[in-house]
């Protein structure tokens, strides 16, 4: 994969997602947020196909890959180094956390959760819980009647993905407490959702 | 979420703050955990006299390890993002490990071979790699911690880079309270040592340093 290889230097012959991104990546890095919007939409599509690629087993998670991706780019863009291509910078990324996905999806699929599995076999009553713009507005109208805690908490955990060390980075929180607002909040939902007229 | 909105999300007030860079970073966590490597040595174990470091022994140990601080703190800061031109680090810490083989060697050679062994193993040969092991580990957690906060992408390598670096810190400090003469003592255990801190560093990267 050649776009791993540690070679530096921004050549005008580089690799054709360096020149999309290699340009509005130095704008957004001096503070231009259109350009940095931009920038993470041609790697949101890159990383797509990346990650479509190699999660042939597990499709439902790419998204949250991509998303989580991002984040890391996001978070971590203080520490690149601008004599490598961008673009390898954000693919070795891309890489070391579709690693870490499969080390956590073994992890995951031996300890899942008993509320989640309550908690799902009560949505899927519901039409599907999939991508589909209704049912995610459906979602964010159950949310906003949770306290702004648990809803931050499983906003960041449950529907982005991140880990709980992740998101207590993200919110200064601890990483038990935020454990505790997810239990309660996924308590409460199911609450909600049973008392909801269908 | 969707990702687009995800992505508005996060472009929206993304003015890049400064932050430290790595090697500072590095330095800030080197001093802190070679501090706690000190107390340790001179609360259990207690300074060599006075007298001992009038002669060679305790600076040559220091010289090797102060090296290997460099070299390795090199080679972790190199490993702390996904990118990096690891041959120059690689080749300065080959290059300070086999001189200091071959100090040891010389001066084994020049030793009647009777008393070989002796020089070899010295008094203390079973406990000096344990030490050093163990005064390291305050440094290696506070280095992976730190790592961890950049963007270590080989988690295995990078953890085996902090390791060494640990490994040297805690040498150095081992250094001061160590009453061995032979620099081949000091290139076979010392380094032996710092290996181990460096295998710890591999394995307990996995915990210490996903992010």
């Amino acid at each position: 994969m050649s776009e791993f290889n540690n070679k530096p230097a921004v050549k005008p012959s580089a690799h054709p997602f360096e020149r999309e991104i290699g340009d509005l990546w130095t704008q957004a890095q001096s503070g231009d947020e259109l350009a940095y919007a931009q920038m993470l939409q041609l790697c949101a599509q890159r990383l797509r196909s990346f990650f479509k690629r190699r999660m042939n087993n597990t499709p439902e998670d790419i998204e949250d890959m991509v998303q989580e991706t991002l984040l890391a780019v996001h978070t971590r863009r203080h520490t690149y180094d601008s004599t490598f291509p961008v673009s390898a910078w954000v693919m070795a990324i891309a890489k070391y956390k579709l690693i870490d996905f499969w080390r956590r999806h073994e992890r995951r699929d031996r300890l899942h959760d008993e509320f989640d599995e309550t908690l799902m076999a009560q949505t899927t009553q519901q039409p599907s819980l999939g991508g589909n713009e209704s049912n995610v507005a459906d979602v964010d109208t159950l949310l906003s009647q949770l306290p702004e805690k648990q809803r931050q908490a499983i906003t960041l955990i449950k529907l982005l993905g991140l880990s709980a060390a992740e998101a207590a980075q993200q919110t200064g929180q601890s990483e038990s407490a935020l454990k505790v607002q997810v239990h309660r909040g996924i308590k409460q939902l199911s609450q909600l959702i049973k008392r909801r007229p269908s | 979420m969707k990702t687009d909105s995800f992505i508005a999300f996060l472009a929206k007030g993304a003015q890049l703050e400064p932050k430290p860079a790595i090697t500072p970073r590095l330095w800030v966590a080197a001093s802190l955990g070679l501090l706690v490597s000190l107390v340790i040595i001179v609360t259990f174990i207690g300074l060599l006299p006075k007298a001992a470091f009038a002669t060679a022994s305790p600076w040559v140990k220091l010289t090797y390890t102060f090296l290997l601080v460099a070299a390795a703190s090199h080679l972790t800061a190199g490993l702390s993002q996904p990118l990096a031109h690891l041959a120059r680090p690689l080749k300065r810490l080959w290059i300070v490990l086999l001189a200091m083989l071959g100090v040891g060697a010389w001066t084994l050679y020049q030793t009647p071979s009777p008393d070989r062994l002796d020089h070899l193993l010295g008094q203390t040969w079973l406990v000096c790699p344990w030490t050093v092991l163990l005064v390291s580990l305050p440094s290696l957690v506070v280095i992976q911690r730190t790592l961890r906060t950049f963007a270590p992408t080989q988690l295995r390598e990078a953890g085996f880079a902090c390791g060494l670096l640990a490994g040297a810190l805690g040498a150095t400090a081992y250094a001061l309270a160590c009453p061995e003469d032979s620099p081949a003592f000091v290139a076979i255990w010392y380094t032996l040592g710092i290996l181990m801190t460096g295998v710890v560093g591999a394995f307990s990267s996995r915990w210490l340093m996903r992010w």
